[in-house]
Parts: structure tokens; C-alpha cells; sequence
């Protein structure tokens, strides 16, 4: 009998009951709720989190006086994040929509009604792909990264790991790209423009990271505006590339990673020009000074 | 069977995602879809309150940026008289806090302050215009930053001992270390007739305020 009983407390919040309606509809279709997609990474939560286990067969569990539940039940943020995940898969055909939403719910054996958690204009499903690929990046560089520590592979120069890491992240575009004019919009809603400002830097720190800056000054501050600078255009020119495999934006992309480098240069040349032309007028001052007998010492 | 299962528990979320690597504490995202921020250096270690420890090297790091630029200042107008040496070795040892706080910044990952351009004018401008008041006026200058800045360290020791001494052990060693080295320069200000400028107390009054109102700025901007 696959049944569960469970007896529960918990406190009355109204938002909870969507989604305790929608566990108990998921219980009763006993499915295998990881879609294929999720066998990837794309669904993996970073290590250290609590891992959902679906209960497998007849399990009596039942909450002690406190209110504990047992470990097997997942938090509300898992079940939307679980849901997000799936809706991925029906946006090329839907858009950034509760329509997706609601069929990725369908997947996972959960009523359509869940699309009713979520905003209709499919923000949090945006956000939740933002934060994945940013989650993907960040595992890949890290791999990268204990690679070169290993010894086998090389130290890439700055300007070719910004290029690649730049690619990798637009890549994770591709299979949305004819929504994704529609997901930056939203994107640019007040609402979400804290989330997703937020994202961009922490996505922009992360590269900057991995490519090894130690800056603590405010190059800090210029090296990730530039390259913000860098991924937004990359991105909105992707946008409309209709080349093979989108070679005219990676060519963009490394120009315009050129041409940061070549700025950087440019302004340390400008910077030691200056320092030697001070120094050349503190010596020329010094020598009036003691042609004119003032530096004496006092 | 069916009598008493009506809804099944969910266990509340916190509704603040925590970065999963560094442990608890409030990120500033809010929960919908922001990313969990994985920190991945190697050198911080695991479970850290990150915007604590975050402030609190900001903080320093511009603080002894600005401790490095008034040292400067002061060296730049009374590098050649008698007290020369003297403020040559406090601006040595400043040095070392500085290379200390900027390998500690790249470790935890901590951005610095926006204002350090600021600090970098104000600081020499500070320390240069102390000078200008006279070798008295440099010196008392030097207390005043130097009693700010001990304070300041007391604070933030105090504030990591407790929240976890063991965690923080390494960070708190550094701290003290440097607070005493502080606690030093006001010491041998003191000796130097630091209390002797004509309007010291005016003059210290206006400087730890100006330190109180730059360690605010720098702990959030």
C-alpha cells in the first residue's frame, strides 16, 4: 500500500497549504519525480543541503509532540525549486509562463494548480534558471581550477578564461534563446531587479575569481564593471545572431575582451608616463631649489 | 488508516537562502530565485558568518589603508626633521597590517571599500596637515587615529569572541596582535609631547570623529 499516513503540526500558514495539498496529491501518484533533465547537474543543490528523498514504500511516520518532522519531507523552497526545475524543460514551447510552470508540475505528479505558487509573469522561473547556470559556472571553473592545481592542465592567460568563461555562460543559453528576449524584460521589472542585479555581480565576482584576480583596491570595482560591461553586450548580441552556432557573437566577445585588455594596459602606460613626468618636475624643482640656495637644511 | 492523515507536514523553510558552503546568516537576495553563493576559496574556511567577517576586514583593510596614507602624509612634511625615524618605523609597521589585511581580503573573498580613493586623499591630507601644525601636531594626530583604531579592534574582538572564538581563532590572533601594535603608537605619541599641541583636545575630539564617521562608511560602503 503506498498510502503514507501521517499525522502532522504545523503551524496554519495559508502558504503552505498549496503546497501540502500538492505533496499529498504527490503521494498519491507514487511517480518517479526527477525528470530527465535533473539527472544532469542542472538539478544538483550544492552540496550540504538537505538531500529530498522521496519515500520509497509503506513508511508509518508521524510527527512527535514538538511538531518534528521527520527527515524525509522536503521544505517548501525544495518543492518550488523541484517544480522550477521541471517547468525548464516546457519553456522553449511556453514561454517564461505559468503554462510552464503548470506542465512541469504535471511531470512531477503534482496538480496544474501549482503554477499558483508563482507569479504569472514566470519571474521566479527566470531567476531560478539565472541562479542555476550561475551554479553550473561556478562547478565548472572549480573543476577547472583543481585541474591546473593538479598539474594537467594549463594556466589559461587572463583574456582567453574570461572568453571561455564568458561562452560557457551564454552557451547555457541556447536552448531558451527565442525566450530569452522575454525573460530579460522581466528581468527588468522593479521587482526583480534586486535578485537579478544581485545574481550578475555574484556571477561576474565568481569568473573574476576564478581567473585568479587579487585586487584589493578599486580595480576591484573596475575589472568586474568592465566585465559586466563585456557579458551584457556579449549577451544582447547573441541575441540576434542568426550565424552557425552563433560564431559572430564569440567574435564579438573577443574583441571586446581585447579590447579590456588592451585599456588595462593602456592605463598602466598612462599611469607610469605620469609617475616619470613628476618625477622629472620634483627633479627639475630640487635643481632650481639648489641653484638658488634654498635647499639648505634647517 | 486514513483517519488522521489530512495534510502532510512540510517543514518550514527559512526563507532565506543561506550560502550553503559558508554557512548561516543572512545573505542580502531574497529567497525566490537568488543563488546560493558558493564559496569556494580554499584558504576561508567552512561555517563562517560571512557578513560579519566581511565587515570586519573591509573595515580594517581600510583602515590601515588610511593609517598607511597619513603616516605618508606626515612623513612627507616632517620626514627630515628629528622625529623622521619615528614615524618612519610606526609607517613600517603599518605596512606590514596593510600586506596582512590584503592577503586576509583576498582569502575571504571580501570587496573593498568604494571609498579607499577617498580615504587615499583624506588620509594624506590629514597626515600632512597634522605635520604642518608642527612635530606636537603630527604626534597628537597619531593618538587620536591610534586610540580610535585600538577601540575599534577591542570592538570587533569582542564581537568575534563572541560568536565563536575557536572559528575565528586565527582572525582574533591577527587582531589582537595588531591592536597592541596600535595600543604601541599612541603609546610612544604620548611620549612625544602629543599632549602638549595648543587645542590637543579640539583637535583629538575633531579627528575621532572623523575616524568614527570613516570606519561607519567603510563598514557598508
Amino acid at each position: 500500500m503506498e498510502f503514507v499516513v501521517r499525522c502532522q503540526h504545523y503551524p496554519p500558514v495559508r502558504a503552505l497549504q498549496a503546497s501540502a495539498v500538492l505533496r499529498r496529491v504527490s503521494d498519491e501518484h507514487k511517480k518517479e519525480p526527477f525528470t530527465p533533465s535533473s539527472q544532469q547537474q542542472f538539478d544538483t543543490h550544492p552540496a550540504g543541503h538537505q538531500p529530498e528523498q522521496e519515500p520509497q514504500g509503506p513508511r508509518p511516520s508521524y510527527t512527535g509532540q514538538g511538531g518534528q518532522e521527520s527527515e524525509d519531507y522536503e521544505s517548501e523552497e525544495q518543492l518550488q525549486r523541484r517544480i522550477l526545475t521541471a517547468a525548464l524543460e516546457f519553456v522553449p514551447e511556453h514561454g517564461w509562463t505559468a503554462e510552464a510552470i503548470a506542465e512541469g508540475a504535471k511531470t512531477l505528479g503534482l496538480s496544474v494548480a501549482a503554477a499558483g505558487m508563482f507569479h504569472s509573469d514566470g519571474s521566479e522561473l527566470i531567476l531560478h534558471f539565472v541562479s542555476e547556470c550561475n551554479a553550473k559556472l561556478s562547478e565548472l571553473l572549480e573543476k577547472e581550477q583543481k585541474l591546473v592545481q593538479l598539474g594537467e592542465a594549463e594556466k589559461k592567460p587572463t583574456d582567453e578564461f574570461l572568453r571561455d568563461a564568458v561562452e560557457a555562460r551564454l552557451r547555457m543559453l541556447i536552448p531558451y534563446i527565442e525566450k530569452w528576449p522575454q525573460a530579460l524584460s522581466v528581468l527588468l521589472l522593479p521587482r526583480n531587479i534586486p535578485s537579478g542585479l544581485s545574481l550578475l555581480t555574484s556571477m561576474i565576482d565568481d569568473i573574476w575569481h576564478y581567473a585568479g584576480d587579487q585586487s584589493t583596491d578599486f580595480n576591484w570595482y573596475t575589472r568586474r564593471a568592465v566585465l559586466t560591461g563585456i557579458y551584457n553586450t556579449t549577451e544582447l548580441v547573441m541575441l540576434q545572431d542568426s550565424s552557425p552556432d552563433f560564431e559572430d557573437t564569440w567574435r564579438f566577445l573577443e574583441n571586446r575582451v581585447a579590447d579590456a585588455m588592451n585599456m588595462s594596459n593602456t592605463a598602466s602606460q598612462v599611469q607610469s608616463t605620469g609617475e616619470a613626468v613628476v618625477q622629472g618636475l620634483m627633479g627639475a624643482a630640487v635643481t632650481i631649489r639648489n641653484l638658488a640656495g634654498l635647499n639648505q637644511r634647517r | 488508516m486514513a483517519a488522521v492523515a489530512a495534510f502532510p507536514a512540510v517543514r518550514l523553510s527559512l526563507g532565506r537562502r543561506r550560502c550553503l558552503r559558508c554557512g548561516p546568516g543572512p545573505r542580502p537576495v531574497p529567497a525566490g530565485g537568488a543563488a546560493p553563493r558558493p564559496c569556494s576559496t580554499q584558504a576561508a574556511p567552512q561555517g563562517i558568518n560571512k557578513p560579519i567577517i566581511d565587515r570586519i576586514i573591509r573595515v580594517d583593510h581600510a583602515g590601515e589603508y588610511g593609517a598607511n596614507r597619513i603616516y605618508a602624509g606626515q612623513m612627507a612634511v616632517l620626514g627630515r626633521s628629528s622625529v623622521g625615524p619615528v614615524i618612519q618605523q610606526m609607517w613600517n609597521q603599518e605596512k606590514v597590517h596593510l600586506k596582512k589585511f590584503n592577503e586576509l581580503m583576498v582569502a575571504y573573498r571580501v570587496r573593498p571599500t568604494v571609498l579607499l580613493p577617498f580615504w587615499n586623499v583624506a588620509g594624506f591630507v590629514l597626515g600632512a596637515g597634522s605635520a604642518l601644525l608642527g612635530k606636537k601636531g603630527a604626534m597628537a594626530c597619531t593618538v587620536a587615529v591610534e586610540e580610535s583604531i585600538s577601540d575599534h579592534y577591542n570592538n570587533q574582538i569582542r564581537t568575534l569572541m563572541e560568536e565563536d572564538p575557536e572559528k575565528y581563532k586565527e582572525l582574533l590572533q591577527v587582531i589582537k596582535q595588531f591592536r597592541d601594535d596600535e595600543r604601541e603608537h599612541h603609546d610612544i605619541g604620548i611620549e612625544h609631547d602629543a599632549e602638549a599641541t595648543p587645542a590637543y583636545s579640539v583637535l583629538k575630539t575633531a579627528i575621532q570623529l572623523g575616524c568614527k564617521a570613516a570606519i561607519f562608511l567603510s563598514e557598508r560602503i
